[in-house]
């Protein structure tokens, strides 16, 4: 066997490697939701004897469902469109914020810049519990439990600093050209912002939106504590009210992972979609590229 | 016309200069973040000073006491080392799973356009769905791993998640969670190796492992450490997916800080000694933000320095 044969199997081998890596649990999941709960008590790794449908059938409302699940299948319609209550807007306050304030990094030289961006870096790795436990009491003294209004606040405090860190690096690589012959023209920074760095940096700042929607679209814990058995609850809490894990007596592995299947069915699109946008992102050196 | 002149031209109209402009924004964008964070953070301080008690509806002032007793607390101590546990464990599985799966993805070989794409989609699904993955595969009774691994002598039914190792299959998990973002900082940065270096070192007879410590890790040393900087904050800042794939069980093997807050909280309606306790995990993650912003400050400089001798060496 000569060298390159040679290479090209090990090439092979670990690309293989990776791929199953990353499809394998996606798999399992998929091939279980088309069990019957029965055959899936026996073991999933193994061919389906009747593939079913009757989860899928049970989410979206066509089939029986036993009592006890009635609730929260419903429950998880309305999940998906209370997620994307929460994070339509989520994503696009923050988006709007970081846009503003990562032009204002990537561009620009002013006193106090790297301790500034260091404050706002510092907020983002607080840990979300000891946010949330005083948010928690504040909102049910303003009613504000139960409410998509909330869970958006909370939200921003983790978003925004996260974005304004992977917007800053992008906007720093974007040419300047442009932007300085419209400056030389008389746009104000405002309309150069718009009318030069938007259009130009749209990649980006999509690629940004995705990440604050994604976000917003999975997270549990907030959601759990603030929208958890109302009629706001988003999907992540209503997914984990079918969990095996807290279900009591039948366990309906089954149904859950069929709707963790549907569940990931629009972050995966979205991901796949932007995929190249999200890519080039340049994250990695926030803090010098202007300097350098 | 220079951007100085343009200031000046600019400055004459009356507006604002462009350290003035760009501090302007970032003080309005650093005051909107810092008002919603620091009220509930001062509420919740205040809240670690007084001792509630829900039924009674009585509040009372109990200074530092709830603090100590956070401290003191077995229970929590117990936590904070399953959370150093589970972050160190996951740290090192994330960055070496990145790593592997940059090095791959650098690689020239059909259909990388492809794969590429594929990596992102663990990132993109929820901590819930990757609980709900990995129970699949690791349940005991009905889990992929003893179906597949039956065959082998593997005794039936083989409890993977048990008290010894739930932490470890936890971070596997979240491995497989993060890793892809890992593998984009890394790949980016392996991208802009200069190929010449490669050809280089491999005329001077350097063999893959030589190139790859003395070509490779170097140049992607900052990119490494922004990694491990994330990774350790996701993983010291988790709960999700530790609620949802064992809720700190077996027993409280997995419970670890997060968690424990949560039950105090929500279970046990101890407020105090829950902002108690969540103020220490507060302090650590912020001591160790900062450890790595001062490390990642030297890094940098280090960098700028290294960069022109290494040109000078491919040259």
């Amino acid at each position: 066997m000569d060298r390159a044969t040679g290479q090209k199997i090990f090439v092979g081998t670990a690309v293989f490697f990776v791929f199953v890596w990353t499809i394998f649990p996606f798999f399992w999941m998929v091939w279980a939701s088309f069990m019957t709960d029965s055959e899936l008590a026996t073991g999933v790794a193994k061919g389906i004897e009747e593939p079913t449908l009757e989860h899928y059938g049970r989410i979206f409302g066509l089939t029986e469902t036993e009592a006890i699940f009635g609730g929260q299948t419903k429950a998880m319609g309305q999940g998906f469109v209370n997620s994307l209550i929460v994070a339509l807007p989520t994503a696009l306050i923050a988006t709007f914020v970081a846009t503003l304030a990562g032009y204002a990094f990537g561009r620009f030289r002013f006193p106090g810049k790297t301790p500034l961006l260091f404050t706002l870096l510092l907020t983002r790795t607080l840990p979300p519990i000891g946010i949330l436990i005083p948010y928690f009491i504040l909102f049910k003294t303003v009613g504000l439990v139960g409410h998509p209004g909330g869970l958006i606040l909370t939200y921003l405090t983790g978003i925004v600093p996260l974005l304004t860190w992977v917007l800053m690096g992008y906007f720093a690589t974007l040419p300047v050209e442009v932007e300085r012959a419209a400056r030389i023209d008389g746009c104000s920074r405002i309309k150069v912002l718009w009318h030069v760095i938007v259009p130009m940096g749209a990649p980006g700042i999509s690629a940004a939106f995705i990440i604050a929607f994604l976000f917003a679209w999975n997270e549990l814990l907030f959601g759990i504590i603030l929208t958890g058995g109302t009629q706001a609850q988003t999907l992540s809490p209503a997914l984990l009210a079918i969990s095996p894990l807290t279900a009591v007596g039948y366990s309906p592995v089954a149904l859950f992972c069929a709707a963790s299947a549907l569940s990931v069915l629009p972050p995966l699109a979205l991901a796949l979609i932007f995929q190249r946008y999200i890519t080039r992102l340049n994250i990695v050196d926030p803090v010098t590229i202007r300097d350098e | 016309m220079t951007s100085a002149e343009l200031q000046r031209r600019w400055q004459k109209r009356g507006g604002l200069t462009d350290p003035q402009f760009a501090l302007t924004i970032v003080i309005a964008v650093l005051l909107f973040n810092l008002i919603i964070i620091i009220i509930p953070l001062g509420y919740s301080f205040y809240l670690s000073l007084h001792d509630t008690n829900v039924i009674l509806k009585k509040t009372e002032y109990v200074g530092f006491d709830l603090w100590a007793e956070a401290f003191a607390e077995e229970e929590t101590q117990d936590a904070a080392i399953k959370s150093l546990i589970f972050s160190g464990i996951s740290v090192v599985l994330t960055f070496a799973l990145s790593l592997a799966m940059a090095l791959v993805l650098n690689l020239n070989f059909p259909g990388r356009g492809v794969l590429r794409a594929l990596i992102l989609l663990p990132w993109a699904v929820s901590e819930v769905v990757t609980a709900t993955m990995w129970t699949m595969l690791l349940d005991a009774n009905f889990g992929v791993l003893n179906g597949i691994l039956a065959p082998w002598a593997v005794p039936d039914g083989q409890v993977w998640l048990n008290p010894n190792w739930v932490l470890f299959w936890l971070s596997l998990a979240f491995a497989w969670h993060l890793a892809p973002l890992g593998t984009f900082f890394l790949l980016a940065a392996l991208q802009t190796i200069p190929q010449d270096l490669y050809n280089a070192a491999r005329i001077d007879r350097a063999g893959v492992f030589s190139r790859f410590w003395h070509v490779t890790l170097p140049h992607i040393r900052y990119a490494i450490l922004i990694v491990l900087v994330v990774v350790t904050v996701e993983a010291f800042r988790q709960f999700d997916l530790v609620f949802a794939m064992t809720s700190g069980g077996p027993g409280t093997t997995s419970q670890i800080l997060p968690l424990l807050i949560f039950r105090y909280n929500f279970q046990f309606s101890q407020y105090g000694l829950a902002s108690a306790a969540s103020y220490v995990l507060i302090i650590v993650a912020t001591i160790l933000a900062m450890a790595y912003f001062v490390l990642l400050g030297r890094q940098r400089k280090q960098v700028r320095v290294a960069k022109p001798t290494a040109a000078v060496k491919a040259a």
